[in-house]
């Protein structure tokens, strides 16, 4: 039971923003995909979510997720996109229920309270979603991708939450918070694949971590493993530094100024 | 040809006061007519006191304006036709829509639909069929011979030399500077050559929007519209001077000569019993502008 | 306090009026129903004629006649085109993801009205037995076949990536109406006299023409698409939040497209064939209703098919007693209720079109 993607390519026209990708990610862990802008990650989330045509192979619980019905997909997995727009005006309480039926919480009336709950906003469970800043409208889009996977191991399989960029809008205080959520998830058993920006979130999160480049992966490996100052400085095209400070050793990127 | 016009005009209504008087007045008022000339003609046979409601396009003789209307010819409701609860419904070629038709029909009541045809001939069959229907064919045939003849007359007095007859375009609207004109096989090209003109535009047949161009080529030498008004009286300068400053038209031999016609447009396209009045009336404007 | 207990009521409390609705909504149609058989040009009641029914008495021919042939025929008539038309409203504006989006207003009327037309004028040149075939079905169907097409016209230019420009579609809109229009006003040159006058009938947007023909011609074709669009709710709440998300939670985001398609063009076309141009039911029915009870389309669409069948039949009575003898076209009257409610929307929601 786990996600394997294999030699993931995909193209845009005659742009090849993955060039044979491969990846295993196993419930019980955050796996993280960083890389430079433009390195593909987020078109990579999109081929392990089938929003994105591609060739090569993805097994999710062991099933081609080629051939399965997205109903079928949507009881296994959850996506949180990098950003959400809402037509019409629904309640907060009302975007979590959307989806609810096709994942694991079935007809569970209370689930969607206790996932916003879970993401400190159940006090505005009647607000207008039209109303929320965009941090808060990101956290009731996570409610709701919890709440279609509310059990992160059902009859013994895992459930796989897929997030890209979920701490994008968000302030240091939920950057954890939400962070927190998805390592909750993975602990108790469910997996979790997150695009990532900020590499220092990720270090102290991520229990592997890939690290794509123009298509490709350079790295997949723990975070100490990967972390380095010659994969990322590789990666991202310019001289960083990383150090691992105790007292737990994660460890901590700095820019290391050209001119210094 | 003025004095003539008055003169038949004259005898027309002398006559239809006399047959009005003559008429049973004990008859039930139980008759939806619909269609301009259908209504004038129950009027001139002496049998406007039996119309029980009438169409949006009955207004003539003007005291039929005071019965209800049952709404446009060509849209009628059917609960309000059978509302008016007519024995007898007279109504002209066309009426619709069909669906509604057959309704009417269903219900039990008489429904007669007068022919309609754009010639003499067909004023006179039209008379006949309305006084059939309305059960005095002895004064439908007196009116028919009198109208026959009115025509004839008119019509040979409207007659002019092939080479002297005026060119005439029907302007049946210029809204938002599109001439929509009339083309042939119309009631107003049937009046233009009884009148003793000349259709300016036989290139199609019914009315149609008209480029620019083609009015250019038509090259009219009278503009004949349509006095929605109804009055003589009324001051078409302002109108007048748009018409003529319409691309379209400025450069027309009627624009150069300001020739515009208007007339009553019931008068003009009903083909009824007035018609021969209207040849009268469209003939003198055309050339009594001469002199 | 604490939230959870505080506010989980209340959010029950908006689906639950909306469930609610249905039943007021159902009993307001009855009474609708019976309004418009009560009211009418003559002076023939349904309270009457049911006194009379108990008597035993025989109604008169004109009675049967205007109960059972004028009025009843009229009455399914305007139900089925309210329903039809203020559902595909709701299909289509969640589908395009936006309030606005009207079949009436972005096109797909208009192309339905050009299927029409070309049925009306050159259906003479079908050959005959294609004629004995399709019957009283070719315009509905025609009008169907040109609705189609220009919704998924529609949605091809104003649709990239999944997701909809509202600019685009309504530019895309109007051109696709002048189109119609321009094509419509070919065919209409190269009619000849009797054609005009059917499309003259046609085009005053009236249930005056209702018959037990038409309705039979019309109403299974209305029946099936309403019907199809009542399944779409659980997946045009998934579309609110975009394409790739409905298919995250477990949508078949194109087969359901391709649904609402054909419903909103088969209900939009069929009522456009037997009643002509009728507009602002689409967006004022969906509008009020998403005030009263939420956007939520899984109880959205029932209530639109009520309220939309309520408001056209009572439009009608309007149109019918107003000027009688003599009737308005129900589409003036539509209008002049629905206009200033589409320029409210519009004012009290300027963010619509830039979003």
């Amino acid at each position: 039971m786990s996600l394997i993607a294999e030699d993931i390519r995909v193209s845009y026209g005659r742009h090849e923003a993955l060039r044979g990708v491969s990846l295993a990610a196993r419930p019980g862990e955050v796996t993280a995909v960083v890389g430079p802008n433009g390195s593909g990650k987020s078109t990579l989330l999109g081929a392990m979510t089938a929003t994105q045509p591609y060739r090569g192979r993805v097994l999710l619980n062991g099933a081609d997720i080629a051939s399965a019905k997205p109903w079928e997909l949507a009881a296994q997995r959850a996506v949180l996109p990098q950003a959400s727009r809402l037509a019409f005006p629904f309640s907060v309480i009302e975007v979590v229920r959307i989806g609810l039926h096709s994942g694991t919480a079935g007809d569970r009336a209370e689930v969607p309270m206790q996932a916003l709950a879970r993401v400190g906003l159940s006090h505005y469970a009647e607000r207008s979603f039209h109303e929320l800043s965009g941090g808060e409208a990101q956290r009731v889009m996570l409610a709701r991708v919890l709440a279609q996977v509310w059990r992160p191991v059902e009859d013994g399989t895992p459930r796989w939450l897929f997030l890209d960029e979920p701490v994008s809008s968000l302030d240091i205080a939920h950057q954890l918070q939400v962070m927190e959520i998805a390592r909750a998830f993975a602990r108790a058993g469910g997996g979790v694949i997150a695009v990532m920006h900020d590499l220092n979130l990720t270090a102290l999160f991520a229990d592997r971590v890939a690290i794509l480049a123009a298509g490709r992966r350079l790295a997949f490996g723990a975070p100490a493993e990967v972390l380095t100052d010659d994969i990322l400085s590789r990666a991202y095209g310019c001289a960083l530094r990383v150090s691992a400070p105790p007292p737990d050793g994660v460890p901590y990127i700095l820019p290391h100024a050209a001119s210094a | 040809m003025m004095r003539g016009a008055k003169g038949v005009a004259a005898c027309a209504g002398l006559w239809m006061a006399v047959t009005a008087a003559t008429a049973g007045a004990q008859q039930a008022a139980d008759v939806l007519s619909m269609g301009g000339a259908v209504t004038e003609i129950v009027v001139a046979l002496g049998q406007g006191h039996r119309l029980r409601a009438r169409d949006a396009t009955s207004t003539w003789p003007p005291e039929v304006t005071d019965l209800p209307d049952v709404g446009y010819v060509r849209a009628l409701s059917p609960e309000g036709v059978l509302s008016v609860e007519p024995a007898l419904i007279l109504s002209e070629e066309g009426a619709g829509p069909p669906e509604a038709i057959d309704v009417i029909r269903a219900a039990d009541l008489d429904f007669v639909e007068i022919p309609d045809a754009l010639t003499a001939d067909g004023i006179l069959r039209k008379i006949e069929t309305v006084g059939d229907a309305l059960g005095v064919p002895d004064r439908a045939a007196a009116m028919s011979a009198e109208v026959e003849a009115d025509l004839v007359d008119a019509m040979a007095d409207a007659a002019q030399p092939e080479a002297e007859k005026k060119r005439v375009l029907f302007v049946l609207s210029t809204q938002g500077g599109k001439i929509n004109a009339s083309g042939t096989g119309t009631a107003a090209d049937a009046l233009i050559r009884m009148a003793g003109g000349v259709n300016a535009v036989t290139e199609y047949a019914g009315y149609k929007q008209i480029t620019d161009e083609a009015v250019g080529l038509a090259a009219p030498d009278v503009i004949l519209m349509m006095d929605r008004a109804g009055a003589d009286d009324t001051d078409h300068g302002g109108a007048d001077d748009e018409l003529f400053a319409m691309p379209a038209i400025r450069l027309t031999p009627a624009a150069q000569s300001r020739s515009v016609i208007r007339m009553d447009g019931l008068l003009m396209l009903s083909f009824g019993p007035r018609t021969a009045e209207a040849i009268r009336r469209l003939n003198a404007a055309l050339y009594a502008q001469e002199s | 306090m604490t939230a959870i207990v505080d506010s989980a009521p209340r959010t029950r409390d908006r689906l639950s009026r909306a469930r609610a609705l249905h039943w007021i909504l159902a009993g307001a149609l009855l009474l609708a129903c019976a309004a418009s058989l009560q009211v009418g040009a003559t002076n023939v009641t349904l309270t009457d004629l049911l006194a009379k029914a108990m008597r035993g008495d025989a109604l008169s021919q004109i009675e049967r006649v205007v109960l059972l042939d004028i009025r009843l025929p009229r009455l399914a008539m305007g139900g089925l085109v309210g329903a039809a038309l203020a559902v595909s409203g709701a299909a289509m504006q969640g589908l395009f993801r936006n309030p606005l989006a009207d079949p009436g207003i972005v096109g797909v009327g208009a192309g339905a009205g050009l299927g029409a037309i070309l049925a009306i004028v050159l259906g003479a040149f079908l050959p005959a037995w294609l004629l004995g075939l399709t019957g009283n079905y070719l315009t509905p169907f025609a009008a169907f076949l040109g609705g189609w097409g220009s919704t998924i016209l529609l949605y091809r230019v104003s649709t990239r990536h999944g997701s909809t420009s509202v600019a685009t579609m309504l530019l895309a809109g109007i051109a696709l109406g002048a189109l119609a229009g321009a094509l419509s006003g070919i065919l209409v040159y190269i009619a000849d006299d009797r054609q005009l006058r059917d499309l003259t009938f046609w085009g005053l947007g009236s249930l005056a023409g209702a018959s037990w023909a038409k309705v039979l011609a019309a109403g299974p074709m209305i029946a099936l698409a309403i019907g199809a669009a009542l399944m779409l709710g659980r997946g045009l709440n998934g579309l609110a939040l975009g394409e790739a998300t409905a298919a995250h939670i477990g949508i078949d985001v194109q087969r359901m497209k391709s649904v609402a398609i054909l419903a909103v063009a088969a209900a939009t076309g069929v009522a456009v064939a037997v009643s002509g141009g009728i507009g602002f039911i689409g967006i004022v029915v969906p509008h009020l209703l998403r005030l009263a009870s939420g956007p939520d389309h899984r109880t959205l669409l029932l209530n639109a098919a009520l309220l939309g069948a309520i408001l056209l039949i009572l439009a009608d009575v309007i149109a019918r007693v107003v000027v009688a003898p003599a009737e308005l076209p129900i589409g003036i009257v539509t209008a002049v209720l629905g206009a200033p409610v589409f320029l409210w929307i519009l004012l009290t929601r300027r963010g619509l079109v830039e979003s």
